[in-house]
Parts: structure tokens; C-alpha cells; sequence
């Protein structure tokens, strides 16, 4: 399939799952006084139902499950390891540590410019860590480890941090921190999100070269003319800027960053930077439906959508993992 | 385009591996690199590569390496490394296109001329007929020569190979060695290229540098360096060494030393 | 309540077990009337409240942490005299009161042990609402041996209930009450009663929610009740919870108040002070229908 068309199928997936996302709620608004609070104003409470409350949810599905989507191939690429994600390597799980400590410890007072600012420092310490492990050529079962690691020490430390705030509702947020959620956000946090992910994303896509390059590992990447410490800089600093805000306003949403470059690759030349776009794009489709499922799963509790993205996620993880013992043997 | 190195001398992890090189390949030549394992080969084609620092000077031409950014790197000095990782089931084509990478602008795609000098990289290398495959779907020789093709492809006037020989069948040996040979024609490219076949390398290369731990043993044809001093000195081993119409015949017979 | 108790009461009591209650009759000086009542621990802060309403202050041995807490304790200035216990079996044992006091849902398994070991436990509903308050306040009346002020407290309250209650009509405003994390109080609580008693009509318990229960914004926000009372903020640090209070959606509607327009900890326990959050309710009832009138 050329690049072009991909794209193009992938965002009308994402147009179509959007409205749904707009239109599916407990509150039942035909869609004519939808679309009508939504653009036109009218009815008030159509109006604000709309606006405030289901545009930023879809608004967030769609940039966060792109941000998942692209860092997931982006470090797939880069670690030429099929199995990298943010979440599985510990990335999310960091960058949610981070913006509990400092959100519940009041440091920033509760300022909400303390989440995007904990998570960020979070996602770049766990970047760190993990191209720290996998400097030279690293075995994709010791980089599993090191993200398995990783990833329960800071659930570990986010739970003990929550236990400790003496607001008892703190800990009834863990599960927000751990599972993530997309539900009752607000335009504030799109907007406190939106640039720091635009951000990432740019760079990211600037290293596409490199991630292409490092197809054949360093030495070939470098004699390719590849700036290969710029590469591994922008990299670093894209998946902390762009897992590490969206992080901060949904917690930690697992295995999208996984499961989705793993579709998309068959349908692309496989080369590291055409899977950059469609990944981000089949991230935000993914997103969003998992959310529209965690809506109308069970409708009288609504599930958090990380949840369902880990029992898709897992056994697809899991599947991997036997294919590869198998092609190892 | 020559590429040369005065006094070259590299470290890795605190040893010196390399203690002072002198190395000179016009253009127009094809250098083969001799030597037993660990006395340096790898180090040399990397360092000359830029890929280490070392101290002492590796020229381009009349420039310095050290002076030419990354980018212009790629387009004068091509490097095929022994390490033949392919990380995705990139399709043959693709991965020779990549080795146009220096030469295109950030978000173009490759260009008809581009995918003309891809084509004859193939064809050099005897993988045209694989172009569709994945590259991972094929045998290790088959990888062997994909690879060298992508580093053809990079189209500069140096073009530093490790052990390309390597796991190919004798046909994909001399094929690959003969591609070097019209690489080289008309003072095009100057390639420097690791061995460990002597008749490979007595046969196709114009000139020989032979390494011993970390210095220069022996330099010059193959019919100069290629002698039974040398060979025992070197790699201690007795050779049986005769010549027909095409240049030496070498074929080790037994360990130096040994009764 | 009932079924807890029934259910302790039915299993088998081990011989050392029922040695041990024995030797405790044995020892514990007889609850004559006068001087003789019955110390006391209170291990829920509910109870603790009617302790404190109801006991001589000589009678309380300790009383929960919470009771110290203003935003749960109507009496937390009163509690300050008392010590605190957290609620473990080994304080109890450590003390050795007459009856220990506590609520179905707190600490289950140690109301289980001291039970087992023959300790006198005595557990009062968690599920409380007005007219469970003056029974509530009898009982805990007999348990301390001073029925006559539990008598007397109980029926000031039930005719100060009469004399403000206002059952609401049907064109009575609509109230929600919106707590951290989008959770409302349905039929069956405390506030539901609270709410009617002052002449609002809960809407999420007219939907046929009962209980606490989680309630979607959107609803919310169609709803548009003429009163949202959102769960004031704690203190001690800052949570997504009390954030979420401040979403756009949720400001955007008008008559938005406090629960801690009532009387600080006055609807946390159900007492004879609760009868202060039905007043506060009440005034404000009455300040916006005196707006509405005013306004056109």
C-alpha cells in the first residue's frame, strides 16, 4: 500500500471513530443537536456537553494515542527492537511517578503546570535509563527486563506516594496513574499538552533519517552521514516530550505503542520512517475506539480506557513473545 | 580520490590497537588488508572511516577527514562493516536505496538517477534478481552481497570494506572482487578491502597492506608482499605459493613452526 | 447492623474464649445506676459523636482518630479532650473497657476479635439518615446507662426535625450533590434526607440512584439541577479529585455551592447536630427562592 493511501484510509478511520467519540455518550443528544452545540451554539447544556466535555476527551484520544503510536515506532526503530514501547519499557510508568510526586507532594502548589512538568523529568529519566541499558547491542529479553523493572518500581513508588498524601483521595488515583483514563478532561488539558507533544513529534520525525540509517546498526547509520548523538537526543527528548505530556493529563496508557506499529508495518515498505506517520496515526484510531469501548462496555461504570488497552495489549505482547522464542529456535 | 593515514595510532578501552599507520590508496586501486585476527584490520577500516578517534591524520584528498562534516563523509567515504545487521524485512531494493541516503534532501524520495545507480549496484553484486525479496528472508552470502551493494550504491570515491568475502560461495567471491576491480577502473574509486583469502586477495588486489599487531608488516603488489618470509612471519603459517597466467596461487600447507 | 451481629453471635465460641468473657463479667464492677457507668471506647467516628453528645465525659476511655478531624466531627472540638485510639483490638485489650462502640463497616475484623475474645461490641449502621437518628441516640442512650439525657436529646431533635422539615412539593428546586470524582449521593444516605428534610428534591435519587454512585458529568450538565452542592476540597494536599470540581463543564453551572455551606462535619455522621445542615439547607432554599422572586 503507498504511503499516501495508508494515511489517507487511517485518517478517515480516525474522522469516522472522532464523530463517534463526539456523539456517543450517557447523555443522549441526536446528532443534529450535537453537531449543532458543537459548531452553531444553541441549547446551553448541548452546548457545554459538547464542547467541555466530549471535544476535549476526543481531542485527547486523538493526541495521545498519536503520541503512543509514533514514540512506539520511533523506538522501535531506533532500538531496532520489535518489542520497545513506551510502556512496556518503563516509560510511562516513570513519567506518571513523576507528575505524582510532584503534584501530590504540593510543591507546585496545585498548579496543573505541575503534571506536564513531573511527567516530562520522569519520561527522560526512564529514556535515559533505557538507551543507558541498551548502549551497544543490547538483547531485546535484557531490555524487556530493564522496562519490566523499571516499570514496577515507579507503579511501586507512584502507590506508595499516593498512600502517603494525607488526601484521602490520593489513592484512589492510583489506579488513574497506572491504568490512565481519558474520561472528564477538560480543554485545559489539551491545551497544556497539545505543544509539548507537537514538540515531540517534530522531533521525533526530525531523526526519521537516522531511524532509517540505523536500519544496519550504528557503524553503517554513521557512515551514512547520520548525526548520530543528535539522532539519539532528539529521540530521547520526542518520547519524553510527547509520552511524558500525555502522561500527564491521562496517566499511563499501555501497549498502544506496541500493538499499533506492529499492524501497520505489513501494510508499509517496513522501513523505519514510513512507519513514523501511519503509526501515530493508527495510535489515535486505536485510542479513540478503546475509548468509545470503555463508554459502552458496561455503561453504568464506565471502564478506564487504559484497562482495555492492556487486555488487547497483553495478549498481543505475549503473542509476540512466542513468535520471536519460536524464531529464535 | 585518495584516502591516506600518517602515523595513525588508536585506542580502544585503554590498548592500543593500532600503533602508528601509514596507509595510502590512490584511486584507481583496490588495497586488500591482510592479517591474522586481532592485529587490527577492523580498527584501521573503522578508523579511517571516522567511526574512532585516533590520533594522527587520515586524509581525503587533500582535505583532512576531521575537517569535513558528517554529511559530506557520507558522500566521499562508503563503509561496509563486518556486522551485517538488517533490522527489518526491508525488501532488497530498499535496502540498497538507502545507501543514496547522503545524497538526498531531507523528505525527498529516491530519483530516477538515484534508483539507476541502485539498479547497477544490484547488478554488480549479482542481487537484481532478488530486488522484491525481504532482505531478512535471505541466505547469509545473499545478506552479504545485498549489503555490499548498498555500500556501491553510496557512490563515493573511497569505499572501505570489512571482510566482504566472507561466507560467500566461490563464484560470489571472485563476482564481488571483480565488482570492486570496475569500481575501481578509471581512477574512479580508491577501496580498501579486508581479507583473509590469500589467493582472493593475491589475484584481485593491486596492492597489499599486511598488519601485524597493530603495525604495517608488509606494503606493495601482492607478488612483493605475498612471500614465504612474510606469510610465516606474519600469520606463522608454511604456504605452498605458485603463480599461473591471472597472477599467485597461495594455498596454506601447514603451521609455521611445526615440524 | 443486624446481620453482622446475627452472624458473629451464631458462630461457636471456643471454651477459653467463653472462659475468658466470664472471668471479664466477673471482674467488671456491676453497672449499678449513678457513680457505676459504663466506660466506653469508641472506635468510629460516628460513634464517637453521640459518645460525646450522650456520655458523662468520665465514662470515655478513648475515641477514635477521626474524631479529631473537623470535616467528619461535629464535636472534633469537644473530642480534643479525649485520647484517640486507631481502632486496633490490642488498645482495646490494653484498656479494657465495659463496651466497646463502633460501626458495621469500620474495622470489621476487629469488631470479629474482640467479640470472639468476649469484649461487649456494640455496632451502629453505617447506612444512617434523619429518622435513624433519634433511635440511634436512644440506644447509644441505654448502652452508656443514661437513657434520661439520650431520652431528652432524642426528642428536642425529633421536634426540631418536625418543626423545620419541609417535605418538598413537587415544584420543589432540584438539588445534586456532586462529590469528588463525579460520585453523587443517591437514595438511602444521609444527605438524600438532609436534602428533603430542607425542601429540595434530589434529582439523582428520583433517576433511581441509591447509594453512592458514580454520576457522568454530561448527565450533570444536562441536568442542570437549581442546586450542585460539590464536595468541598481537603486540606492536608492537593488531588486530581478536588481539581476535577474546577472542570469548565462543571463551572459553567449556575448555583454552585459548597457542601460546606452546612456546618463543618454537620452531615459527615448523622446526629442530633445534623439537624444544622438541614437548617443551612433550609436557609438557603428560602434565600433562593427570595432571588428567583426578586429577580422576575
Amino acid at each position: 500500500m503507498s504511503p499516501s493511501r495508508l494515511s489517507s484510509l487511517l485518517i478517515v478511520l480516525i474522522l469516522l471513530l472522532f464523530a463517534g467519540s463526539l456523539l456517543i455518550g450517557p447523555a443522549a443528544l441526536g446528532p443534529l443537536d450535537g453537531l449543532k452545540g458543537l459548531f452553531a451554539g444553541g441549547e446551553e447544556a448541548a452546548v457545554i456537553i459538547m464542547r467541555e466535555v466530549r471535544l476535549p476527551r476526543a481531542l485527547l484520544g486523538l493526541i495521545v494515542g498519536f503520541s503512543l503510536g509514533i514514540c512506539g515506532a520511533a523506538l522501535q526503530g531506533f532500538l531496532r527492537n520489535p518489542l520497545a514501547e513506551p510502556g512496556l519499557i518503563g516509560v510511562s510508568a516513570t513519567a506518571s511517578l513523576g507528575a505524582v510526586l510532584i503534584f501530590y507532594s504540593g510543591l507546585a502548589g496545585a498548579s496543573m503546570l505541575a503534571l506536564p512538568a513531573g511527567a516530562l523529568a520522569g519520561a527522560l529519566v526512564a529514556v535515559l535509563v533505557i538507551l543507558a541499558i541498551a548502549a551497544g547491542n543490547t538483547t531485546t529479553l535484557t531490555l524487556i527486563l530493564a522496562g519490566v523493572a523499571l516499570s514496577s518500581l515507579s507503579g511501586a513508588l507512584t502507590s506508595l506516594a499516593l498512600n502517603l498524601s494525607p488526601n484521602p483521595f490520593a489513592s484512589y488515583e492510583i489506579i488513574f496513574w497506572l491504568l490512565g483514563s481519558i474520561k472528564d478532561r477538560s480543554m485545559v488539558h489539551v491545551w497544556l499538552s497539545l505543544p509539548l507533544m507537537a514538540a515531540g513529534w517534530a522531533l521525533i520525525l526530525s531523526s526519521s533519517r537516522a531511524l532509517d540509517a540505523l536500519t544496519f546498526g550504528e557503524a553503517t547509520a554513521a557512515s551514512l552521514g547520520t548525526n548520530l548523538p543528535r539522532a539519539r537526543l532528539s529521540i530521547v527528548c520526542g518520547v519524553a516530550l510527547a509520552v511524558g505530556a500525555g502522561t500527564a493529563v491521562t496517566g499511563a496508557i499501555g501497549f498502544i505503542g506496541l500493538v499499533v506499529p506492529h499492524l501497520i508495518r505489513p501494510l508499509t515498505d517496513r522501513m523505519p520512517s514510513s512507519l513514523l506517520i501511519p503509526s501515530g496515526l493508527g495510535g489515535a484510531a486505536l485510542l479513540l475506539a478503546a475509548d468509545i469501548a470503555a463508554r459502552i462496555v458496561v455503561p453504568a461504570r464506565e471502564l478506564n480506557v487504559g484497562v482495555l488497552t492492556a487486555l488487547i495489549g497483553a495478549p498481543f505482547f505475549l503473542w509476540l513473545v512466542a513468535r520471536s522464542r519460536r524464531e529464535a529456535t | 580520490m585518495r584516502i591516506t593515514a600518517k602515523s595513525l595510532k588508536t585506542k580502544l578501552s585503554g590498548r592500543t590497537v593500532l600503533h602508528g599507520i601509514d596507509v595510502d590508496v590512490a584511486p584507481g586501486a583496490v588495497v586488500g588488508l591482510l592479517g591474522p585476527n586481532g592485529a587490527g584490520k577492523s580498527t584501521l577500516l573503522r578508523a579511517l572511516a571516522g567511526q574512532i578517534s585516533s590520533e594522527g591524520v587520515v586524509g581525503l584528498g587533500d582535505r583532512s577527514l576531521d575537517a569535513l562534516s558528517l554529511a559530506e563523509r557520507g558522500r566521499l567515504v562508503a563503509y561496509l562493516p563486518q556486522d551485517r545487521t538488517i533490522g527489518w524485512p526491508l525488501s532488497v531494493e530498499k535496502v540498497v536505496g538507502l545507501g543514496r541516503l547522503p545524497w538526498r534532501a531531507f523528505g525527498k524520495g529516491l530519483s530516477p538517477e538515484d534508483l539507476a545507480i541502485c539498479r547497477a549496484a544490484m547488478e554488480e553484486t549479482d542481487v537484481a534478481h532478488l530486488a522484491a525479496r525481504p532482505a531478512t528472508e535471505l541466505s547469509g552470502g545473499e545478506q552479504a552481497r545485498v549489503l555490499a551493494a548498498r555500500a556501491i550504491a553510496q557512490d563515493t570515491p573511497v569505499l572501505l570494506a570489512d571482510e566482504p568475502a566472507s561466507g560467500l560461495d566461490p563464484a560470489h567471491q571472485m563476482t564481488m572482487m571483480a565488482a570492486f576491480r570496475r569500481l575501481a577502473s578509471g581512477k574512479r574509486r580508491a577501496i580498501l578491502v579486508s581479507l583473509h583469502d590469500l589467493t582472493l586477495a593475491a589475484r584481485w588486489c593491486d596492492r597489499i597492506v599486511m598488519l601485524k599487531d597493530g603495525r604495517v608488516a608488509a606494503e606493495g603488489t601482492p607478488e612483493e608482499t605475498m612471500t614465504a618470509e612474510t606469510l610465516r612471519d606474519v600469520f606463522g603459517i608454511t604456504a605452498w605459493i605458485d603463480r599461473d597466467d591471472c597472477g599467485l596461487v597461495l594455498a596454506p600447507t601447514g603451521l609455521a613452526g611445526s615440524p | 447492623m443486624a446481620r453482622a451481629v446475627d452472624r458473629s453471635s451464631l458462630r461457636p465460641v471456643g471454651r477459653p474464649a467463653r472462659l475468658a468473657a466470664l472471668l471479664l463479667a466477673l471482674l467488671a464492677p456491676p453497672a449499678a445506676a449513678g457513680e457505676a457507668l459504663p466506660r466506653v471506647m469508641s472506635l468510629n467516628v460516628c460513634t464517637d459523636q453521640l459518645v460525646l453528645e450522650l456520655a458523662d465525659p468520665a465514662q470515655i476511655l478513648s475515641l477514635s482518630t477521626l474524631a479529631d478531624d473537623p470535616d467528619l466531627s461535629f464535636h472534633s472540638a469537644a473530642a480534643a479532650a479525649y485520647a484517640k485510639n486507631r481502632g486496633l483490638a490490642e488498645e482495646v485489650f490494653l484498656v479494657r473497657p465495659d463496651v466497646v462502640v463502633t460501626g458495621t463497616y469500620s474495622l470489621h475484623n476487629t469488631t470479629q476479635l474482640l467479640e470472639h475474645v468476649g469484649t461487649k461490641v456494640e455496632t451502629f449502621d453505617y447506612a444512617q439518615t434523619l429518622d435513624s437518628v433519634s433511635g440511634a441516640v436512644r440506644r447509644m442512650g441505654k448502652i452508656l446507662g443514661r437513657e434520661a439525657r439520650a431520652d431528652a436529646v432524642a426528642s428536642a431533635y425529633e421536634a426540631e426535625l418536625a418543626a423545620l422539615s419541609s417535605p418538598p412539593a413537587a415544584d420543589a428546586p432540584t438539588a445534586i450533590i456532586y462529590e469528588q470524582n463525579g460520585v453523587v449521593l443517591g437514595s438511602g444516605t444521609l444527605a438524600d434526607s438532609v436534602l428533603k428534610a430542607a425542601g429540595f428534591r434530589n434529582l439523582v435519587a428520583e433517576r433511581g440512584y441509591a447509594g453512592m454512585a458514580p454520576y457522568p458529568l454530561e448527565l450533570l450538565v444536562r441536568d442542570r439541577p437549581d442546586l450542585v452542592l460539590l464536595g468541598s476540597p481537603y486540606p492536608g494536599g492537593p488531588s486530581l479529585a478536588d481539581q476535577f470540581v474546577e472542570h469548565p463543564a462543571i463551572a459553567s453551572l449556575k448555583s454552585l455551592r459548597r457542601k460546606g455551606i452546612a456546618p463543618r462535619g454537620s452531615w459527615a455522621c448523622a446526629g442530633p447536630f445534623t439537624i444544622e445542615a438541614v437548617r443551612a439547607l433550609k436557609a438557603l432554599r428560602e434565600e433562593m427562592a427570595a432571588a428567583k422572586g426578586t429577580g422576575g
